[in-house]
């Protein structure tokens, strides 16, 4: 009785593996769609905001002069 | 439901690592999308992160001339389409494609209305990427935007330069040419 339960698991067990590893099927009504997922999955490379801020500061407005700042005009 | 990916905002570092706040906002808010944009247009990741960076670096350059008669999404994908094209048309990038091969797919279609099924999302981007690049530019230039839900297609026509009845006749022979390619990378 013991080895049927633990065969049970077992084939549970094995049933779950497989189950993971089955793909996952998608369907997308046209190409608007896929393209949309395939956006979302996509990430944006850290490297061109670290790159944009280092090549944009040159070119970054002048800090109002003092007496702007005090008087607020 | 999901946020579209297009508005989907990009952490951008902290704000005083930028040169104006309006930079690290604009980039925050709209890099997702140029970004793909570019990837995707070009097909290749070294170019499109160069191109992005150019992008924006322009954007921010001229952002005195951004007379606001247009989103500014609209603006940045108008600067982005001009930088992607002109790279196209470098020597290097050169190829020939003509009208007639986007005819033989939008024919060669026989299920365009069956959905587009996809077991495994792993190589989907390789997958996309092929099928794109046999598409005629102009199509995937089309699809491309039209899978940015913040643009209206008006606002597809003003940057490909078309009417919104043309553009909405040539994204039904570009969906169909995107099938009948997208089913053969299998």
């Amino acid at each position: 009785m013991k080895q049927h339960s633990k065969l049970a698991a077992a084939q549970a067990q094995v049933g779950e593996q497989q189950a993971t590893q089955m793909p996952v099927a998608r369907e997308f009504s046209h190409a608007d769609e896929l393209l949309r997922f395939d956006a979302a999955q996509t990430p944006v490379p850290p490297a061109i905001a670290a790159r944009l801020q280092q090549t944009a500061a040159p070119f970054a407005p002048a800090p109002a002069p003092w007496w702007r700042r005090l008087f607020g005009r | 439901m999901n946020k579209p990916a297009a508005s989907q905002a990009v952490a951008s570092g902290a704000p005083e690592q930028w040169a104006s706040a309006e930079l690290a906002e604009l980039y925050a808010e709209h890099s997702r999308a140029i970004y793909y944009l570019a990837l995707r247009f070009l097909g290749d990741p070294q170019q499109a992160e160069d191109a992005t960076h150019d992008v924006f670096l322009k954007a921010f350059r001229r952002l005195d001339q951004f007379r606001g008669d247009a989103s500014v999404r609209t603006w940045l994908y108008r600067i982005a389409i001009n930088h992607c094209q002109n790279l196209n048309q470098s020597w290097h990038h050169r190829h020939i494609h003509t009208s007639t091969d986007d005819a033989v797919w939008e024919n060669a279609a026989a299920k365009t209305d069956s959905p587009l099924r996809v077991l495994e999302t792993k190589e989907l981007g390789q997958r996309i990427q092929q099928t794109l690049d046999a598409l005629s530019e102009e199509y995937r230039l089309l699809l491309l935007l039209v899978a940015d839900e913040e643009l209206s297609y008006e606002e597809i026509a003003a940057l490909v330069g078309q009417t919104a009845d043309s553009v909405r006749g040539k994204l039904h022979r570009a969906r169909k040419a995107f099938a009948a390619h997208f089913e053969k990378t299998v």
